[in-house]
């Protein structure tokens, strides 16, 4: 099998939600992989894609139980977040050590510490999100692998 | 006070083009026309009133029989170690449960200013500090803080016992009599006048129907909402940037913020706003992760368990609604500013050297001319209802309580 840097050849740079190469290649994959959450490497359907040091990060936000799109988040409300690490097509063994966001353009973060818990299979659900206002939200992911600590960006509007 | 720089270049350009001989000012002239960007985010403050679906953790959320002990406890001034001081002598019906002073003044003088109760039921946090988490501890407080009613549990089961209907309503409402020695009394007595509390919803505004009439794209129903308000929603959601805490139905986004309002009390000392409210908040048997919580699954303690102390705490507020303000002046966690003029000249002349080093980046004096400051001033008229919602009747209490459904 091809390194997943050949494969990938902007993995390592910061992936945006959003880019259209990432996210026509991993539709591609997915449309081959089984496309249930969990299942890797991520598609598309698991929510927005990130790719850092051989490891591809999939989030999406879930409110009472429901996946919502990331682009729906709403403001002032409590939500979760479910993430997926994989590393190629195996999850990666490695492990979300923490999750949170921040506004970059007012300088503070959330009023409340999420907490994150393990799902097993390289998922994890992290409770207690909420962005309080409206703006340019940055999420950060810190996932804990074998070759060390990995941070994964993603930027989020909330209207 | 003078007009502002952009206000006189655009009247000199308005004489220009003599257009200015049509009476009434430039302004009033033209109408107001809003981007699809601008219609969507008018939207989202709304509907009115938001979808509620009962307190999961109070027990007579929604109850008859609650609702009607709740309300004649509301207004028994005998809860009270004086037998002079009701709820409704600080939250009186006529100002949107609101007593027009600038600080409380119960069996002491407060620090802090009487908030309306109208719509109370759609908040996260209750308190200016937020030092509540759900309606019914912050109706318990002021039962027991000395400085409001400075009652007991005691005097509460001797009110209840001293008559047959209040016990009997008490009864059919929580399934056993009332005691002082039940660890449930004083929190369901709370829940029973946080029961009433709920059903005080305040009827769709001005600003409401003109929200309706745009998502209905309807221009005649639009017509009626005035020039003045339009351009004062404009400057609200654009240059203000107020949406972006005063936002949703409620005009809140239900967290917390630091204005620059000063947070000195006399004589000598300081309100630490939201840093004590989350202190006592979790240092209090009745949150919502203690045992008082009839929400079995927790499912409503999510913001109490996910609290982040942080400095920046200190001194912050909590964002009001901004509902039926011109029902309960003055403003401000300590009453200091009489009118909502004031309100407006005090975002407009903000001193940024009272707002926190760490605190939020998005307030910036506004510099606004006389006429902007008049505009959203009329915009933030149109968030309360053109007179004032009447007063809830009083409790029949001449039914006799298993006649009651
Ligand atoms: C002495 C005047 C006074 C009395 C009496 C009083 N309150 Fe209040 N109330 C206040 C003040 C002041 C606050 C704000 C407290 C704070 O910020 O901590 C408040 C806050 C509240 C809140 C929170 C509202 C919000 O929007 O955050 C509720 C609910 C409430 N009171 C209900 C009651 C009930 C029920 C009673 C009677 C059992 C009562 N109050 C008696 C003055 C009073
Ligand atoms: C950073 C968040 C934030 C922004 C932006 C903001 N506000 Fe506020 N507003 C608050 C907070 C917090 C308070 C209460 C402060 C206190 O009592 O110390 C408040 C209080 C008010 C009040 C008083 C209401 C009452 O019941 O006492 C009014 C009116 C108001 N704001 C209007 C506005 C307008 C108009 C704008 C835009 C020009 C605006 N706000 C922008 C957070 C904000």
């Amino acid at each position: 099998m091809k390194s997943y840097a050949k494969r990938y050849p902007l993995a390592g740079r910061r992936w945006r939600q959003g880019d259209g190469w990432s996210v026509l290649l991993l539709a591609i994959v997915g449309s081959v992989a089984a496309s249930a959450f969990g299942a890797c490497p991520p598609t598309v359907a698991d929510g927005a894609n990130l790719v850092r040091d051989g490891l591809q990060l999939a989030w999406r936000p879930v409110i009472g139980g429901s996946p919502i799109a990331a682009t729906a988040i709403p403001m002032a409300r409590h939500f979760a977040i479910e993430v997926q690490v994989c590393s190629g097509a195996t999850p990666s063994g490695a492990t979300l050590a923490g999750l949170d966001a921040t506004m970059p353009e007012h300088r503070h973060g959330m009023n409340y510490r999420p907490r994150i818990v393990a799902l097993g299979d390289g998922r994890f659900r992290a409770e207690g999100m909420m962005f309080h206002m409206s703006g340019r939200w940055q999420l950060e992911f810190e996932v804990q692998s074998a070759k060390g600590s990995s941070r994964l960006f993603d930027d989020v509007r909330v209207r | 006070m003078t007009f502002g720089f952009a206000e006189r270049i655009a009247r000199l350009v308005f004489l220009g083009a003599g257009l200015a001989l049509l009476s009434g000012g430039p302004a009033a002239a033209v109408p107001i026309e809003f981007t699809d960007e601008e219609i969507a985010r008018i939207a989202s403050h709304g509907p009115w009133p938001p979808d509620w679906r009962g307190d999961p953790g109070n027990r007579a959320s929604g109850n008859p029989a609650a609702i009607w002990l709740g309300q004649s406890l509301f207004f028994d001034a005998r809860l009270s170690a004086n037998g002079r001081v009701s709820c409704a002598a600080c939250h009186r019906p006529r100002s949107g449960f609101q007593d027009g002073r600038l600080t409380a003044r119960g069996l002491a003088r407060g620090t802090r200013n009487t908030p309306g109760l109208l719509n109370v039921r759609h908040q996260r946090w209750f308190g200016w500090d937020g030092g509540h988490d759900s309606l019914w501890s912050a109706s318990l407080r002021p039962i027991l803080d000395p400085r409001e009613m400075g009652g007991s549990a005691a005097r509460g089961a001797r009110l209840l016992k001293s008559s047959p209907s209040l016990a009997c309503h008490y009864r059919e409402a929580f399934g056993k009599p009332p005691s002082a020695d039940d660890p449930d009394f004083l929190p369901n007595l709370a829940k029973a006048i946080a029961a009433w509390q709920e059903t005080l919803v305040s009827p769709p505004t001005p600003f409401d129907r003109f929200r309706e009439a745009l998502a209905d794209k309807d221009a005649a129903a639009a017509a009626s909402y005035p020039q003045a308000a339009r351009r004062g929603l404009r400057h609200f959601l654009g240059r203000g940037q107020c949406a972006t805490c005063h936002a949703g139905p409620l005009f809140s986004n239900g967290e917390f913020g630091d204005i620059g309002v000063p947070f000195f009390v006399r004589p000598a000392g300081v309100d630490p706003g939201r840093q004590g409210g989350i202190k006592r908040l979790l240092s209090s048997p009745y949150n919502l992760l203690g045992a008082y919580n009839d929400d079995a699954t927790r499912g409503n303690a999510v913001g109490t368990r996910h609290l982040r102390p942080e400095h920046r705490n200190f001194g912050e507020f909590k964002v009001p609604t901004l509902r039926n303000l011109t029902l309960t002046a003055p403003y401000m966690h300590n009453g200091s500013l009489a009118s909502l003029r004031d309100v407006v000249r005090h975002y407009s002349e903000l001193d940024e050297d009272r707002l926190h080093s760490d605190g939020e980046r998005i307030l910036k004096p506004l510099m606004l001319s006389a006429g902007e400051i008049d505009d959203l001033v009329a915009f933030l008229e149109t968030l309360s209802p053109p007179a004032p919602p009447q007063p809830p009747l009083p409790p029949p209490g001449a039914l006799p309580c298993p006649a009651r459904r």
